[in-house]
């Protein structure tokens, strides 16, 4: 008896060991790294940065950019997921696809697409004769509403399908007119939301580097001044500054989007809302629906134009020499090393993610808040920042300069998101079943196998996907880290922008596009016949409750 | 089976969380065969008992007697007990048979004998038509039944229920009520019921334990609590509600 009492104690002390386990590895692949980049920053580092003339310039940049990216940002996203979930029409689910396409190609990329369209040779500005500049504040900021739109999109997208319809039905019926319902229904409803998605995109956009990379011209920002601080004078104190300037509005977003969480779980038993037949709106939302999906597709046209044209704008005629040209700057090594990362973060980061996700939210106790907290840190630091970091603390180590290192950065920089939709997924289930599994004498582990995983199984989808084709896109966290042996294909699209072979850049954004929608798209096949199954079910209980 | 003990003792159980008393000093027996409601408002303590009755929980004293045996520590599935949740818990992944076949699948009971002891007692609670179906597929009635079949599939002595009817329509429950009574006749198993509707204790128990903020009030049989309510807390929760649900009916029937 007094071993089964033992045994009993144990099995909770193993839950907060691996709780504490867990715990340490990310503080140690969070926190220690950006401490330690804090600690790099001298006196001497910190004057040279600030008192530099191109600091205010790049800052005062950065802010505008940024600002005006998310109001603009937000308005277009907002009117997008509007049409497409309250308004009835055809194509709905072609819209969704073609509006999240930017969603897959790097941010250097978008910058790239607006030389290539409104550069001084582009095809646009030789179409109609433009004589204006694409390079400056405004090249960035459209370049950032391409990068940041699809995120903003998806969040608004939604928000807005769990809103519930009563209360403006009631409004109506009380006889409230619409401009009313709006201020009194739809903006309180969507304040917290909002919030949220302003502190993302802004955060998304001024941390960017790769857009003002491209098209920033002299409007330099902090991003871009650390970049070739870091890359290009191996001044890590330098950027070290300028890292800890970006952390500033990555860390507010993390805190007010911690404050701001909505605790409402009403969710489930919203009425939807009738889609609006008439024939106005519905003109209005189809045709903002095709001018949204022409500007998303525009870039990856531009894409196709030079890639594969013989010499652009000279010689237009249909060529693969481009191809053969990216082929021997050693792409395929470089496609190698992206989805080996992209592979191996999708598996490492789904795995840690699951487990973490178990322990918070299945094996309740105080350790639990601490983890959940500590592993959606690294949502507070971004790419560039992490990667700067992780220069510093590994450099010199046996995996700096493996696949290994980009592996490890792009999980702890990606994992949050991924784990919060796991947390919530297994929040969602019923909080008997292991209290049933204990009762009926069926362990841990295999309700884990039989019971857990196949009920969380189109979540685990989702998060491959979504490591997956942010490791292959990305350039932040990897910037710094990368050597000649473990480079991934994305960051050939910088050094083809140094040296001016934008015909290579777009073929390389084209072969990360197509990769990333062919394991996004199996993906989702496969995650549908998970969730066909899931509809028929709804259906029965449709029948039921009629 | 020993006649001299009780099926179920409860001696002196306490629990406390925190400096919050839960249970406090809690002493009762159930008879084999017995039909025992629990009765009280949420935040009497009576889910905290139910799941130290299957071991779900640790008391923080007192001992729990099964057959004369102490069972205060053992795990939940070497008490011979089973339990029936609140809202079932079923596995929503696998199918009827799934779910009443897996735990002895689990126990290693050979495939073909799981299955058979499966669809007998799928066939049993009526759920023939429906072997299957996913647990999302059933009505709340249904759903009721499998979580029972699942549970008694191991043969269990005793089943817990935790306010099992708490989400069914009215109908469903009435209909409920007549076949557990049924399932309780014809498995012999002792049955410990959670509830907080008096009208539902009355109807099902052969005793009814009325509990009160830690503290057990009463614990006897309808008729006796009716005639003899052990207090006002009794005279007013049980006796009361019940008789306003009674008047409320009684002015359209005259």
């Amino acid at each position: 008896m007094k071993k089964r009492i033992t045994s009993f104690f144990s099995r909770f002390q193993n839950a907060d060991a691996a709780k504490t386990v867990i715990g340490i590895i990310f503080f140690i692949l969070v926190i220690y790294p950006v401490v330690r980049m804090l600690l790099f920053i001298d006196a001497e580092s910190l004057q040279n940065a600030i008192g530099h003339p191109s600091f205010i310039r790049g800052l005062s940049n950065s802010v505008i950019i940024a600002t005006t990216a998310t109001l603009i940002t937000i308005v277009i996203a907002y009117a997008l997921a509007w049409c497409l979930e309250r308004v009835d029409m055809k194509g709905k689910g072609l819209f969704r696809v073609v509006l999240i396409l930017p969603m897959l190609i790097p941010s250097i990329s978008h910058g790239m697409g607006l030389i290539v369209l409104f550069g001084n040779n582009g095809i646009i500005t030789n179409f109609l004769n433009l004589t204006t500049s694409i390079y400056g504040r405004w090249g960035v900021i459209c370049g950032s509403i391409m990068y940041a739109f699809p995120v903003a999109f998806l969040m608004f997208a939604d928000v807005l399908k769990y809103e519930d319809a009563a209360p403006y039905e009631a409004a109506s019926i009380l006889g409230i007119p619409k401009h009313r319902q709006l201020a009194s229904i739809s903006m309180p409803f969507l304040r917290k939301p909002l919030i949220s998605i302003a502190f993302s995109v802004f955060t998304m956009i001024i941390t960017d580097y790769g857009v003002p990379l491209m098209v920033g011209g002299n409007d330099i920002t902090i991003p871009v001044i650390m970049y070739q601080e870091v890359i290009g004078q191996l001044n890590f104190p330098k950027g070290a500054v300028y890292g800890v300037v970006l952390l500033v509005p990555a860390l507010i977003a993390f805190v007010v989007d911690i404050l701001n969480k909505d605790h409402a779980n009403s969710r489930y038993d919203t009425r939807s809302f009738v889609l609006i037949q008439k024939p106005a709106t519905r003109a209005f939302a189809y045709t903002t629906c095709v001018v949204g999906s022409l500007l998303a597709v525009l870039p990856i046209f531009a894409f196709v134009c030079i890639g594969f044209a013989k010499k652009y704008p000279i010689d237009l005629s249909l060529t693969m020499a481009n191809i053969q040209k990216t082929l021997n700057m050693g792409a395929i090594d470089y496609l190698l090393n992206s989805v080996i990362i992209a592979i191996g973060v999708s598996i490492i980061g789904t795995a840690v993610s699951f487990i973490t996700a178990y322990l918070t939210a299945r094996m309740k106790s105080q350790l639990s808040k601490f983890l959940h907290l500590i592993s959606i840190t690294s949502a507070a630091v971004p790419g560039i920042v992490l990667g700067l970091a992780y220069v510093i603390v590994f450099k010199g180590s046996f995996i700096y300069g493996t696949l290994v290192i980009l592996i490890m950065v792009n999980v702890i920089h990606f994992i949050a998101s991924p784990y919060l939709m796991m947390y919530n997924s297994m929040n969602k289930l019923n909080e008997n079943l292991e209290a049933v599994g204990e009762t009926l004498g069926i362990g841990r582990l295999r309700m884990i196998m039989d019971v857990f995983i196949p009920q969380v199984r189109s979540t685990i989808i989702e998060m491959v996907s979504y490591f997956f084709v942010n490791s292959m896109m990305t350039i932040s966290a990897v910037s710094f880290l990368v050597t000649t042996r473990n480079k991934p294909i994305a960051l050939m699209i910088n050094q083809f922008e140094a040296q001016m072979q934008l015909e290579c850049a777009a073929i390389v954004s084209l072969t990360i596009l197509c990769v990333n929608l062919i394991i996004k798209g199996t993906l989702q096949i496969v995650a549908k016949r998970t969730s066909i199954r899931k509809y028929e079910v709804n259906q029965n209980d449709f029948q039921e409750a009629v | 089976m020993n006649q001299s003990y009780s099926k179920l003792e409860i001696n002196h159980l306490n629990m406390t969380y925190g400096s919050k008393v839960i249970l406090d000093d809690i002493n009762f027996k159930v008879n084999a065969g017995e039909f025992l409601s629990v009765l009280g408002p949420s935040g009497c303590g009576k889910t905290s008992l139910l799941r130290i009755l299957i071991g779900l929980a640790k008391p923080s004293g007192g001992t729990v007697m099964k057959d004369g045996v102490d069972i205060t520590s053992a795990k939940p599935m070497e008490r011979g007990m089973g339990i029936v949740f609140q809202n079932y818990a079923l596995f929503e992944n696998m199918t009827v048979l799934g779910n009443v076949e897996y735990a002895l699948k689990v126990r290693k009971v050979d495939k073909a004998s799981a299955r058979e002891t499966a669809m007998t007692m799928i066939k049993h609670m009526g759920l023939a038509e429906h072997i299957h179906k996913k647990p999302a597929e059933l009505s709340g009635g249904q759903q009721q039944r499998v979580a029972i079949a699942r549970t008694l599939v191991l043969n269990p002595d005793i089943i817990l229920f935790d306010e099992p009817m708490s989400a069914l329509d009215v109908a469903t429950r009435l209909a409920l009520r007549d076949e557990l009574k049924d399932i309780q006749r014809e498995f012999q198993t002792t049955m410990i019921y959670i509830t907080h509707d008096q009208e539902e204790a009355f109807a099902l128990s052969d005793r009814i334990m009325v509990m009160e903020e830690a503290n057990i009030v009463q614990i006897d049989t309808p008729e006796n609590i009716i005639q003899n309510p052990a207090n006002d807390y009794v005279k007013s929760f049980v006796i009361d509600n019940i008789q306003r649900k009674i008047n409320s009916l009684a002015k359209y029937m005259r």
